[in-house]
């Protein structure tokens, strides 16, 4: 694999101009080799960048002045032309000249009123004709939707085996449907029935969807954070994986990793995910603490009340209590969520199950010192993962950095 | 639906191109305003946002095209004439202007552009003032490729037909292009991190 580097077809990767058997290509070997990773994050950097720049709209003054500059020409032609005819020079201006001529006639002849509201109406047909095309014309950005089961909807129309999904357009599956995205060339998402989902957002450095409700399992092959999901409390973003997003009426939400890792964010508060684990999320609170779905029913029962039903001391002093070494992803993630004397029991608690690694000190981990919470969590992962996919491990941390 | 829509778009496009061709100005002025924007949005990031120059090289473009359109061949696509037009003007235009001391003075303005910007948080506006001149940075041959890209989403085929080359070279100056501006603007990416 290392040996067909992709360099030469990043920009092209990155602006969806590649077949999907190649552009897959290319995602899967991002994900392993590290220099073509360095380019492609620089493109990605170039193409966002890029993006920044907004169109311009051209001053309202060149019209009068190229319609000036237009009559000059035409005088200075029709000049030239009768020159030319008396002194039969140069013939090769003679067809210009005649079609210019034409043109001074053509524009004489719009000094007719009648004529001018004629042409205005046809030209303004003819802009409405333009401008329906260009809102209907087929690259508009829309991913490709397969049936499933049952009859799922785009908008108002329901779809037959496929359909297509435009930006901006709301697939919804009913108590029997079920359906299929294609996610651009990155990914799957399969659709649940009562679900309700639209497309945000496609472009080659973001593809976004927006779960109102239902439940969703998406498969990315992905290099990290190029696909997004909205729900009404987080957002949960890819950083390569498979999970399951499920939301509710009253907008609370379910993540479920199966493979990789995922990131359930909401202003500057973060929960990293990684695969067998799971975390709730809730309007009002955002993202809650993750965790794994193996633990005891009462570390589960109290972490919820600690997360969302203001459970308190007593809920943190079952959570502590009853975390196992794998609960230590819980733990690590509750640091900065409490502070003072509970801050210290968290720690106090860590430690015990897992010591932090050498550098790691009591003092710089309760002030929340960036660098020593990230080196010990760097440790802790060894404990969040099957021991069975160390290489799998050691790619994973190094997308995360 | 999307095939008559497609057909209409010909049709029409070919229509008023007709129309300009029998110099109909109505067609003119509709060719104009379709497109003008476009040609100026490229203009003035070539020129790294000097709006004179942008204004002159699309009065310049639609002069040139209006005054040689009865020589457009039907067969090729009107886009890709319009837009060859267009980055032979801003590189003829930029061939002429060039000067040692021009240079200097946009190196002097950016070098203050970018201390300004730091200090005041690097608010999106400046982000995009110091993208431009970025771009104005560029190599013609890079700047034309990108700002083809952005300003008129051609594809690469559409891009090499346009500016005469393959779609492997299309391919090769955008990624060289987007590495540059990357080189360049390295600092802004947790800024646009953070916007996302």
């Amino acid at each position: 694999m290392f040996r067909q580097h992709v360099r030469k077809n990043l920009t092209a990767y990155c602006h969806d101009e590649l077949a999907p058997v190649e552009a897959r290509r290319i995602a899967e070997h991002i994900l392993v080799c590290q220099r073509c990773r360095s380019e492609y994050e620089a493109i990605k950097l170039g193409v966002a960048l890029m993006r920044e720049l907004p169109a311009a709209h051209a001053p309202e003054t060149i019209w009068p002045q190229l319609e000036a500059a237009l009559a000059q020409q035409t005088e200075q032609a029709s000049s030239d032309a009768t020159q030319a005819t008396t002194e039969q020079s140069r013939p090769v201006h003679i067809a210009d000249t005649q079609a210019t001529a034409h043109t001074t006639r053509r524009f004489a002849l719009f000094a007719s009123w009648p004529r001018v509201a004629a042409v205005s109406c046809a030209a303004l047909v003819v802009a409405c004709l333009v401008g329906g095309w260009y809102y209907l014309r087929p690259d508009a950005p829309s991913w490709e939707v397969a049936r499933l089961a049952g009859a799922p909807q785009i908008g108002r129309e329901r779809i037959g085996e496929r359909g297509q999904l435009a930006v901006g357009e709301w697939l919804e599956t009913d108590n029997n449907s079920r359906a299929q995205i294609s996610v651009a060339h990155i990914g799957e998402v399969e659709v649940e029935p009562q679900t309700r989902i639209r497309l945000v957002e496609t472009r080659p450095t973001e593809h976004r969807l927006e779960l109102a409700r239902g439940t969703m399992h998406a498969r990315i092959w992905a290099p990290p954070r190029l696909f997004f999901v909205d729900t009404p409390s987080a957002v949960a973003a890819d950083l390569g994986c498979a999970y399951t997003l499920e939301v509710d009426d009253h907008g609370r939400g379910l993540l479920h990793v199966t493979t990789g890792y995922v990131a359930l964010e909401r202003g500057a508060r973060e929960s990293i995910v990684p695969a067998g684990a799971a975390c709730a999320t809730a309007p009002g609170t955002g993202p809650g603490t993750p965790f794994f779905e193996d633990a005891s029913d009462d570390f589960l029962h109290a972490l919820a009340a600690f997360d969302f039903k203001q459970g308190g001391d007593t809920a943190l002093k079952t959570v502590l209590t009853e975390a196992r070494v794998r609960d230590t992803l819980t733990l690590w993630h509750l640091l900065p969520r409490v502070d003072g004397d509970e801050r210290a029991r968290v720690y106090e608690r860590l430690a015990q199950l897992s010591p932090p690694p050498e550098g790691v000190t009591r003092d710089g981990v309760l002030r929340l010192d960036e660098q020593m919470l990230k080196q010990w969590k760097d440790e802790l992962e060894n404990r969040w993962l099957p021991e069975s996919f160390p290489a799998v491990r050691k790619a994973w941390r190094n997308l995360w950095q | 639906m999307e095939t008559v829509a497609l057909m209409s778009d010909r049709q029409i496009e070919t229509d008023v191109i007709a129309a300009c061709q029998r110099g109909d100005r109505e067609a003119f002025r509709l060719l104009f305003e379709t497109y003008k924007d476009r040609v100026y949005s490229i203009a003035l990031y070539f020129f790294g946002g000097n709006e004179a120059q942008a204004s002159d090289i699309t009065q310049q473009v639609f002069l040139k095209l209006f005054t040689k359109i009865g020589q457009f061949r039907s067969e090729a696509e009107f886009t890709t004439w319009l837009y060859r037009l267009t980055t032979n003007a801003c590189v003829d235009e930029q061939r002429k202007v060039r000067r040692l001391s021009q240079l200097e003075e946009t190196f002097m303005a950016d070098e203050v552009r970018v201390a300004e910007a730091q200090e005041a948080g690097l608010a999106r506006r400046e982000t995009a003032a110091r993208v431009k001149s970025a771009v104005a940075e560029l190599k013609p041959k890079l700047r034309v490729a990108i700002l083809l890209k952005y300003f008129e989403g051609l594809s690469y085929e559409e891009m090499a037909a346009a500016l005469g080359c393959s779609k492997g070279t299309v391919a090769s100056r955008l990624n060289r292009g987007h590495k540059a501006l990357a080189r360049r603007l390295q600092d802004l990416r947790g800024l646009l991190q953070q916007g996302d």
